[in-house]
């Protein structure tokens, strides 16, 4: 299914660039709350003062920016060019709610009327301000991802356009998944989506979110930011399926914090995208809380996916899986910077992290480094990390049933990512990944 | 960079000289040795970042990290630790213009 945005004459553009001028124009034609825009002068500020810092070179140094030009990059204001969107998720379940952003601006918001009665609010970010300052200002980059972590929170924190808020309240079960749509569509839109998951004490929920472009040929950026905070005895599975288009850069930070006995499962999936960096982090906050984190790439061409992850244990009996699992072709790369990290409070946790690659081609490369830094003195922390070709024997006895070269490759990758699908609960993200997968090896 | 576009002139770049460049998303370096100019990715194949402040020793660039060598010609690596080539690129001069064309 294909969703179309609604569509007026024209957009207007604010002037390229992210310098001072704007930046004062960016908030004229926003008209927030005060504590919005305050937010934003401070995040600002920090900005400009961050971009003369280095970047952390261990996060960055696998990283090449040598080529990014962000002054090329603009945002949108007003208007919404007509877009017809190829989603892969979005027909594949029945959604208790929905919500599309296009190039920074909210499109469509939808949920179950039984929901809004018992008080979950699911929406955009732009919208829910004005009215729910009393939910989202003590959370709003205050806990998750903090503005002074370095320039890219930063100028998400001063610039952000909008994205998906969902706040279930306390003991709310939301049955049935919620998704969410973050498009691109003009040449050199910029989308600056903020995505913020409150559950409260005891709540339940499932978030898909997809992005993707509108075109193959338009180049985009995403500077983005996504905090699951996961309260007391709360469950949320949430899903991040990055699918644009092979000119668009991505560059986001997405932190987790759970509660006591709380559990985040989460599913990182990198399909397309020019340059992407994600830092992702998940706090283990609570006693007995536990985090399942699945990744899965799949990249070709000269694209690089770049993942800096974090598993950080505060509290005892903590627990936290993490497993990426990436497949490369032509001259991709894949960089997988791992740390786990277990404070000296933090007994008795289990921490685990795996990323195993799959090197379709001679000229790919995968750089995959796992860490542990450990001051507690009674854990379990375990990691591990694989490379390799596909074997010519399996290829060889695949053929050898009547297979094509093509299907028996397919076959092969198939089964490797099949080790992460297993964990996702979610039967429409599994079907969706595969699906994504063959459409990428090259045929339908 | 499948048509050759205009990047410096010769004046800019004395022998010995160097000029860093972004084309199509990638980082290019030119030099000139002698009287001939050479182009090449400028990205080390052994452990993916810049050659850009390499030595130039002879025909060859010096990854200042590593110490890998690659000849600028063909890109071929000379010593350990690499042992994957760097892609090279054709240049013309035409008329005190510099001119960098498809990759060799």
């Amino acid at each position: 299914m294909s969703i179309s945005a609604a569509s007026s004459a024209s957009s207007s553009r604010l002037p390229a660039g992210f310098g001072s001028a704007s930046f004062e124009a960016f908030l004229e034609s926003r008209s927030e709350p005060g504590w919005v825009t305050d937010q934003r002068r401070a995040a600002f500020a920090l900005y400009q003062e961050k971009l003369g810092t280095p970047l952390n070179p261990e996060e960055w140094k696998r990283v090449d920016l040598r080529t990014f030009q962000p002054n090329r990059f603009s945002l949108t204001t007003a208007g919404t060019a007509p877009a017809q969107f190829e989603t892969l998720l979005q027909d594949r379940a029945q959604f208790a709610g929905a919500v599309s952003e296009v190039d920074g601006r909210a499109v469509s918001v939808k949920l179950d009327e039984n929901l809004v009665r018992q008080g979950v609010l699911f929406g955009n970010l732009s919208d829910l301000v004005h009215d729910h300052r009393e939910i989202l200002e003590p959370h709003l980059m205050t806990r998750a991802v903090r503005p002074d972590r370095d320039r890219f929170a930063a100028w998400h924190a001063a610039f952000w356009t909008g994205g998906t808020v969902l706040y279930v309240p306390k003991n709310v079960t939301v049955e049935g998944p919620l998704y969410s749509l973050i498009g691109l569509s003009e040449p050199d839109a910029a989308d600056f989506s903020h995505t913020l998951v409150i559950l409260e004490e005891g709540a339940s929920s499932t978030l898909l979110e997809e992005t993707g472009s509108a075109t193959t040929e338009n180049a985009g950026l995403h500077v983005g930011a996504v905090e699951l905070l996961v309260g007391d005895g709360a469950r949320l599975q949430y899903v991040q399926l990055q699918n644009w288009n092979q000119k668009v850069w991505h560059l986001a930070h997405q932190t987790g914090l759970v509660g006591r006995d709380a559990s985040l499962q989460w599913t990182v999936a990198g399909i397309g995208a020019h340059l992407a960096h994600i830092h992702q982090q998940v706090t283990l906050e609570g006693r007995g809380s536990t985090a399942e984190v699945n990744g899965v790439t799949f990249a070709t061409d000269r694209q690089v996916l770049s993942y800096y992850t974090q598993q950080t244990h505060q509290a005892e009996h903590t627990r936290s899986d993490l497993l990426y699992k990436d497949v490369l072709r032509d001259r991709a790369r894949v960089i997988w910077r791992g740390m786990i990290r277990v404070d000296k409070d933090a007994q008795q946790t289990d921490g685990y992290q795996r990323n195993d690659s799959l090197l379709l081609s001679p000229t790919c490369r995968a750089d995959s480094i796992p860490g542990l830094e450990i001051e507690a003195d009674e854990v379990r922390c375990t990691h591990g990390a694989t490379a390799g070709r596909v074997d010519e024997e399996q290829i060889f006895y695949c053929m050898c049933r009547g297979l094509s070269r093509y299907e028996a490759m397919h076959m092969i990758v198939e089964g490797f990512f099949h080790g992460v699908y297993d964990r996702i609960a979610v039967e429409a993200v599994r079907d969706t990944l595969s699906q994504a997968v063959i459409r990428k090896l090259g045929f339908e | 960079m499948s048509e050759f576009q205009k990047v410096a002139t010769v004046a800019e770049l004395p022998p010995g000289g160097r000029k860093s460049l972004v084309i199509d998303d990638r980082a290019i370096l030119v030099f000139r040795i002698g009287d001939d100019f050479y182009a090449v990715e400028d990205v080390c194949s052994h452990d993916g970042q810049p050659l850009t402040d390499g030595e130039l020793l002879g025909m060859e660039i010096e990854c200042p990290r590593h110490g890998a060598r690659f000849d600028v010609r063909t890109g071929k690596p000379m010593c350990m630790p690499a042992v994957e080539p760097i892609a090279t690129f054709t240049v013309e001069v035409r008329e005190g213009d510099i001119y960098l064309g498809p990759e060799a």
